[in-house]
């Protein structure tokens, strides 16, 4: 009997001791899989911000590249502008259409629906008016070069004008544009306003001021030159 | 595909200004000179959406849409108003006239091509 309860005692130590190893066993395996899931779990966060940060960063490259897109299709716009005035001004030699071109790129690419183009009478010693759009003709139709008036300012002295902001809305001219051939001042384009929608000039209207002070001017010229073949 | 746009205007200036900016997209440029020659060429070419000047001879913008609207034929064609005039009685005026959407002068190439875009759904 005593030997019965031996070997069960024996049996039943032996069982518990291999049971305690399993648990052990199983234990160990757990805390490696904890270990390895949370090293998974580490290595997930560190992608998630990775991503959120890249995320963060395309969305900042996509917000600089519409910006690049709207700067580059301005300049387009700018340029096609410029473009289409010079081809417009050279297009023709005829003087009126020439005038009218002169008219169109001041109304629709300048903006402005309040304009005169001067010509230089050197027997009348002052501007006479050629052409104009929206104003008053006989009341600019001609102006004296030593009169006060900006236009004739403009004709002595080859510059351009623009006025200031406080001048801005006013009735005065808000710019004036000598037509230039070489250095030679033959006339004088007057802007009294700007359409309404246009709260000031940009930098685009002072190349296409530039652009109608000289390629203006030469188109108007080759008008007269172009006479005598015409009638010929 | 490309989109058919009818340009209404008589300005040679604007008219090369609008092609030059559509020149970049996926569009067929046809021209008319004035509202009654507009008219006739959206009936016969049925383009995708027009470009309608507000002043013109024969024909103005504002009239040349009132009838484009009331025709069957091109009653759904959408319609953008090209104006010097942005005060907001004349924008109002131009609804009122059955435009779908405006632009004014002097023209902006990104504001177009982005109206088309949302009219036309069509990407420059």
């Amino acid at each position: 009997m005593k030997d019965n309860q031996r070997s069960f005692t024996e049996k039943v130590t032996s069982d518990m001791r291999e049971y305690v190893q399993s648990l052990l066993d199983e234990n160990r395996r757990l805390s490696t899989t904890v270990a390895e899931l949370e090293a998974d779990r580490d290595r997930t966060i560190e992608a998630q911000t990775a991503l959120i940060e890249r995320l963060s960063q395309i969305e900042e490259e996509s917000r600089a590249f519409a910006a690049r897109y709207v700067e580059v299709e301005q300049q387009n716009t700018n340029l096609a502008n410029l473009y289409v005035a010079s081809y417009q001004l050279h297009g023709t030699l005829d003087r009126e259409r020439v005038l009218g071109a002169i008219k169109e790129i001041v109304i629709n690419l300048i903006g402005s629906e309040e304009l005169a183009v001067w010509e230089i009478d050197r027997d009348f010693d002052g501007l006479v008016l050629i052409d104009s759009f929206g104003i008053d003709q006989a009341r600019w139709a001609a102006l004296p070069l030593d009169s006060p008036h900006v236009a004739s300012k403009v004709a002595l002295s080859g510059e351009t004008y623009v006025a200031g902001p406080s001048t801005h809305y006013d009735k005065n001219l808000i710019a004036c544009i000598p037509l230039k051939l070489d250095e030679k001042v033959i006339g004088v384009i007057g802007i009294f306003s700007l359409l309404a929608q246009k709260s000031g000039l940009e930098a685009v209207d002072f190349e296409l001021f530039d652009l109608l002070a000289t390629h203006g001017a030469t188109a108007l010229h080759c008008t007269r030159l172009a006479v005598p073949e015409t009638v010929q | 595909m490309k989109k058919k746009v009818l340009l209404v205007d008589d300005s040679n200036t604007v008219i090369l200004m609008e092609k030059m900016i559509l020149a970049k997209g996926p569009y067929d440029i046809i021209v008319a000179r004035d509202g009654v020659e507009g008219i006739a060429k959206a009936k016969s070419e049925k383009p995708d959406v027009i470009l309608l000047d507000v002043m013109m001879p024969n024909m103005d913008g504002l009239t040349a849409c009132a009838e484009l609207r009331r025709d069957p034929e091109t009653a759904h064609i959408p319609i953008v108003m090209v104006t010097t005039r942005g005060e907001e009685q004349n924008i109002e005026t131009a609804f009122r006239n059955g435009c779908t959407d405006y632009v004014t002068k002097p023209i902006s190439g990104i504001e177009l091509l982005t109206k088309l875009h949302n009219i036309l759904g069509v990407a420059a």
